[in-house]
């Protein structure tokens, strides 16, 4: 009988193939997070420059700290780090115009009208958004959560993020009625 | 589409259901997800947020932020849990081991503190208790508190008496007899619960030859017969009967004087 203990694979693989193996994955999955990172940074602006800036400045953070041997537990502390910097970074500049377009139940050819916009469309709403809802909406959107990494990195209790979401889907969708009615799709 | 009735709860937690399977990561949600699944306004949402993910994944990434993604990990890699080290087999398998040992070492332990000086003999006498009948004994009809003057009076025996909680109690017969080691045992057949008396010496210590003594009352079980064993004056008292030791408790419970 052959025994296999988690970690190692069967004899046919050395142990310290796998762990290459392994680490290569992690780097792999952390550069996308980064990637998702900026992303995040970019919704939460609605601003390529700020954005970079941000994303450099949380680099060189978690860089200082890995060289002290207190690198980052994972990896919502990089998304933890950037809210803060980024809700800082908001309040500093120009502060998007408040326009309340109300609230609409979701449509059918919701989609189409989300496909006829540009990125940087979506980004302007859900930065103009007030926090927590803006936190929630970008971290939902960047679709690399997990549902309990929502509740850790927002702070929020599930019926707050589920208000949050379901408002923010609604109020999406009268600002895409609003921007892109359906009879132009 | 089917019409599912959703809970208040459910509802709430759809809200926050993530677009892919995996990321749903609570049993509540999963629950909810599951029940909402063939409804419209889930696949409505589900739509939806589908369409708002692609759009974010449609977000360029600057050149200069491709060029600073370092090659290296910036994450401490995760601790071991004791999670992780109790799925570990070497572990689990020391940890029995360990477990398995404590048990037996304390066994030994409650068996240690229970033996006492002279218990030997009295499980011998506990096996002649369970095989003697009343017949064999000289009949006696006497209180038998008053064995002890019979004792010393007939056999010479001193110190051969019973002890105040057993000394009310009716006889029906006795006898003294020389044990494997040459030891002389009274035996005492009460007629309350057919039980049976022992005296007999003291286990003594090779080297002095003084007499193990040993403070209040010490139970013996064995082979559906319970024994109390007292010692006083280099002489050992044990009344045993066919039972558990809730049988003798009651005597042995409050002292007498």
């Amino acid at each position: 009988m052959l025994f296999v203990v988690e970690g190692y694979l069967p004899s046919c693989e050395p142990p310290k193939a796998r762990n290459i193996c392994a680490g290569e994955i992690r780097v792999a999955e952390e550069k996308q997070d980064l990637l998702q990172l900026y992303r995040f940074c970019f919704l939460m602006l609605a601003d390529t420059v700020k954005a970079q800036e941000i994303f450099h400045a949380i680099l060189r953070e978690a860089a200082q700290l890995a060289a002290d041997g207190e690198a980052p537990r994972d990896r919502l502390w990089f998304f933890r780090n950037a809210r803060w910097r980024c809700l800082e970074a908001g309040e500093q500049g120009l502060q998007a115009e408040e326009v309340d377009f109300g609230q609409d139940e979701l449509a059918e050819l919701a989609p189409s009208q989300i496909q006829k916009l540009e990125p940087e469309q979506f980004a302007i709403w859900i930065a103009a958004a007030p926090d927590p809802q803006r936190t929630a909406l970008a971290l939902f959107y960047l679709n690399e959560f997990s549902y309990r990494d929502l509740l850790s990195v927002t702070e929020l209790k599930p019926p707050e993020l589920s208000k949050l979401l379901g408002n923010g889907r609604r109020e999406f969708q009268a600002w895409l009625d609003s921007t892109s009615p359906v009879s132009q799709v | 589409m089917s019409a599912v009735q959703l809970s208040k709860r459910d509802r709430m937690l759809l809200h926050c259901a993530p677009i892919r399977d995996e990321q749903v990561d609570d049993r509540a949600l999963r629950s909810a997800v599951h029940h909402a699944r063939k409804t419209e306004a889930y696949a409505l949402q589900q739509n939806f947020d589908k369409a708002a993910t692609e759009l974010v994944q449609a977000i360029p990434i600057p050149k200069e932020i491709i060029e600073w993604v370092p090659t290296e990990t910036f994450i401490a890699p995760p601790r071991a849990t004791w999670k992780k080290y109790a799925q570990n087999p070497v572990f689990l398998a020391t940890g029995i081991a360990a477990i398995v040992i404590a048990v037996i070492l304390i066994f030994q332990l409650i068996d240690r503190l229970n033996r006492f000086p002279g218990e030997p003999t009295a499980r011998r006498l506990l096996t002649t208790a369970s095989s003697n009948k009343s017949m064999m004994l000289d009949p006696v009809k006497a209180n038998s508190g008053a064995l002890g003057d019979f004792f010393f009076m007939k056999h010479r025996l001193v110190h051969y008496d019973v002890p105040p909680e057993f000394a009310d109690l009716n006889t029906l017969g006795c006898r003294v007899f020389e044990d494997e080691e040459g030891q002389r045992v009274a035996q005492v057949w009460v007629v309350e619960k057919k039980m049976q008396f022992f005296l007999f010496p003291a286990e003594r210590d090779p080297k002095t030859g003084k007499a193990k003594e040993f403070s209040g009352w010490r139970h013996i079980e064995q082979e559906h017969w319970a024994g109390v064993v007292k010692e006083d004056g280099g002489v050992c008292f044990m009344a045993a009967l066919r039972g558990t030791d809730k049988d003798l408790a009651s005597y042995v419970s409050k002292p007498k004087s």
